[in-house]
């Protein structure tokens, strides 16, 4: 343990004390909970922080994401860097055609949420799929064409902007795929999956993590690893994962990636929500040291404050994209490419939605029917978001808000 | 800085809620006594209508010289084309901030002024023979830029230029675009200057109270938005590469015309704080604006009257550019620096007008940055 480390010491009855407001007697023996200032965890002198599934995942999510625009690509290709096999050429770097990890394995797979709902994971993946569909056979054909109501084509954003690329109902199908797999991949596999007692609990994981029996061949217990994983889906992109807040708080910062990070980021830089990307920080490094020291209550109080938050972050990127539509569509010159693309990242968010989840329930904050259920108020009309009105996207944004704890106005700015 | 001065209504709101009927907190931070509609007034008939008549009668003689152009292209029906585009260019650098009423019902600015124009794109409508220049989606193929690259930008050469347009198969092409864009152009202004001269100049003025949508409100937000994005960004910050890791000597203003963007760019800066000092289109004389209810706020920073820091910093700004070569994208490319230097100058001003200027004015931001992605 090096001497400048700077620990953070907290003693777990004074905790429990404060959040109980009980008398502070209490004279059960804790363990010290030795919070590190970072995300550092080590164990004779070796570090026992390991998430390198996870960073494979997000840059096989970020090279697929960028292929929807890459025209000279068939289904089939898409569709296998969507579901990689180990060894086959599907991705540009070699070390993630070298990999075993696959993006669609773990898409809406999570122990929690559907280890025995094989349905909904089913019907889950297969939207996935038909949006790779959609975009070749729809999408790709008409690149050159000019969109309108009902076809497929292409829409320059006002003043010389960039292109968007849309469906017959003016859905952005690459940022449907993209923000819709922020909540099928990253937050289902971290809330669901790994931050779960199912998981972290599994087996002999608690014994092995008391004794301290390692993985063999590795530094980390189990316990440590699962934890770690989460960690990963959220920092896993970062050059400085012991500090990714780096590249997540302060101007100009944008995140590492185009999911999680990046939108933890816009997030954070608005001054209504500053100081949410410290707070999941925090939780993920205290929950960190608490499975170090043994204190499975304290992880699972850190595992709920970052269910709650990142769940969070997901909700107001989903109001605020349907505002910034819902602005966009009331201007007297409506700039459609850049309504629709607002609304399909909207889209996304709200798709995320049915992954989240509320710890006072341990169940998402809205259920897959209540998020198709959205959706179709959205954009189930014969020509989609063409014809959604102002007024829906207030209603839409309206009901997401009423369950979580901030306002439309504080997400819509 | 929405959110803040939102807060601080929330919080005055919230304190006067809780006292005994004391409610004179409004009255002191929403309304003074100050002349707005006489500003409004001021502002409306001095300035943006003189400046808007003087803009379409600059677009009807690009109208004329261009029909001339097109029945007869020659060195002298080009040579006149090129000077009245310019001199409309210059002139619209007085208008192009008053993205307000039928302006901005008609997104005005993006169909006439976007920059870099999408020559791609141009030439595919020419070779097609139909388009569409009411989407927006044509906003960067038409327009002043756009002109630019049809009578500056095919050719090195005058004659070379003429080709294009005598050319026996694609000739008539060419010219019908050009046609098609300066009719369009000179349409859009006219249905702008009609609307202030029918009608709108009076609800201007009449919108004379402190809500979000009153004139004062608008006019304000128009003016930064327009300073920051369109002055110190578009002319200055983009092409210099402040915002990306490389630099675009081909996205300045002008760019096939080359020497022009320095003229633009003071043009539109005096303009600018023209406007804030209130003073009359070509005129010296000056009325109330800004600046004078900066000064009737007694708004001081640092010791220092406002509306002198800020007309200071105009200043600085034009000197600081005086330095830069005519053609923007020469400078860019041969020493980006003094490019650069005149940016910052520029968002020093950002600061004392969206900061220090909105919150003596109790006036709130209306628009944030793109999201960007």
């Amino acid at each position: 343990m090096k001497i400048n480390r700077i620990f953070n010491v907290i003693c777990v009855s004074g905790v429990l004390a404060l959040s109980s407001c009980s008398n502070d007697d209490d004279a059960t023996p804790m363990n010290q909970i030795e919070e590190p200032a970072t995300y550092v965890f080590e164990r004779n002198g070796e570090s026992t922080v390991s998430f390198s599934g996870q960073t494979t995942r997000i840059a096989m999510s970020e090279e697929l994401v960028s292929a929807f625009k890459n025209t000279t690509l068939t289904e089939e290709q898409l569709d296998a860097m969507f579901a990689h096999i180990e060894g086959a050429n599907d991705f540009s770097e070699a070390s993630l055609n070298a990999s075993d990890k696959s993006v669609r394995s773990k898409t809406a797979a999570s122990r929690d949420y559907f280890s025995a709902n094989t349905t909904e994971a089913t019907a889950i993946k297969a939207e996935f799929d038909g949006w790779i569909k959609g975009q070749v056979a729809e999408v790709f054909p008409n690149w050159n064409t000019t969109a309108t109501a009902g076809a497929a084509g292409v829409l320059q954003e006002a003043g010389g902007g960039s292109n968007r690329y849309v469906n017959a109902k003016g859905l952005e199908l690459n940022q449907i795929f993209a923000k819709s797999l922020i909540g099928a991949l990253m937050t289902d596999q971290a809330l669901n999956n790994y931050l779960g007692t199912a998981v972290l609990d599994e087996a002999d994981n608690i014994t092995n993590n008391n004794d301290e029996v390692v993985v063999e061949g590795k530094s980390y217990t189990t316990m440590e690893h699962k934890w770690d994983e989460a960690y990963g889906y959220v920092y896993g992109a970062s050059d400085t994962p012991a500090t990714p807040n780096a590249n997540i708080i302060g101007e100009g910062k944008a995140g590492d990636d185009n999911f999680l990070s990046k939108y933890l980021s816009r997030v954070e830089s608005d001054s209504d929500f500053t100081g949410i990307a410290t707070e999941i920080y925090n939780a993920f490094k205290l929950g960190r040291a608490a499975i170090v020291a043994k204190e499975y209550t304290v992880r699972d109080q850190q595992a709920d404050i970052i269910r709650e938050k990142l769940s969070e972050v997901i909700a107001i990127r989903a109001v605020y994209y349907l505002q910034q539509g819902k602005n966009l569509l009331t201007n007297p010159t409506v700039d459609y490419a850049a309504v629709f693309h607002d609304l399909s990242e909207g889209y996304g968010f709200i798709y995320s939605l049915q992954f989240t989840r509320n710890p006072e329930t341990n169940a998402p904050y809205f259920t897959r029917s209540e998020v198709q259920g959205l959706l179709t108020q959205m954009a189930g009309g014969t020509d989609g978001l063409w014809t959604v009105t102002p007024e829906v996207l207030e209603t839409i944004s309206v009901a997401i808000a009423a369950r979580f704890n901030f306002t439309v106005q504080e997400a819509g700015s | 800085m929405k959110k803040f001065l939102l807060s601080i209504l929330t919080a005055v709101l919230f304190l006067s809620a809780c006292s005994s009927g004391d409610d004179n907190e409004e009255q002191v931070t929403g309304k003074d006594a100050f002349d707005r509609k006489g500003m409004l007034i001021n502002i409306a008939d001095n300035i943006v209508m003189p400046a808007y008549h003087n803009f379409a009668s600059d677009m009807a003689v690009l109208k004329t010289t261009t029909a001339d152009f097109v029945a007869s292209a020659n060195v002298n029906t080009l040579l006149n084309l090129r000077s009245a585009w310019s001199e409309a260019y210059i002139t619209w650098q007085t208008v192009s901030m008053y993205e307000i009423g039928k302006a901005e019902e008609l997104s005005y600015r993006n169909f006439m002024n976007v920059y870099p124009t999408n020559t791609t794109g141009i030439e595919a409508n020419i070779s097609a023979g139909s388009y569409d220049l009411t989407t927006v989606s044509q906003q960067d193929e038409q327009g002043f830029a756009a002109l630019d690259y049809l009578i500056n930008g095919l050719s090195d050469t005058n004659t070379g230029t003429i080709e294009f347009y005598v050319d026996s198969s694609d000739g008539a092409k060419y010219k019908k675009y050009l046609t098609d864009l300066v009719e369009r152009m000179d349409i859009l202004t006219t249905t702008v200057v009609a609307d202030w001269t029918n009608g709108y100049r009076d609800t201007f003025v009449a919108n004379n109270g402190s809500s979000a949508t009153s004139s004062l409100d608008k006019l304000v937000n128009d003016f930064i938005f327009h300073y920051e994005k369109h002055l110190r960004a578009g002319k200055i910050g983009i092409p210099a590469g402040v915002f990306t890791t490389e630099t675009f000597d081909n996205k300045v203003e002008a760019f096939y015309k080359g020497d022009l963007s320095k003229t633009l760019f003071n043009a539109n800066l005096s303009a600018m704080q023209d406007l804030f000092n209130g003073k009359h289109y070509a005129s010296t004389t000056t009325g109330a604006s800004f600046s004078s209810y900066l000064d009737f706020l007694n708004t001081i920073k640092n010791g220092e009257d406002l509306s002198q820091i800020i007309n200071d910093q105009f200043d600085l700004s034009r000197s600081k550019a005086s330095s830069l070569n005519e053609d923007f994208s020469d400078q860019v490319k041969t020493n980006n620096t003094p490019m650069l230097e005149t940016f910052d100058e520029l968002q020093k001003n950002v600061v004392f007008l969206k900061v220090d200027m909105l919150q003596a004015f109790s006036v709130r931001v209306d628009f944030v940055d793109a999201d960007g992605d």
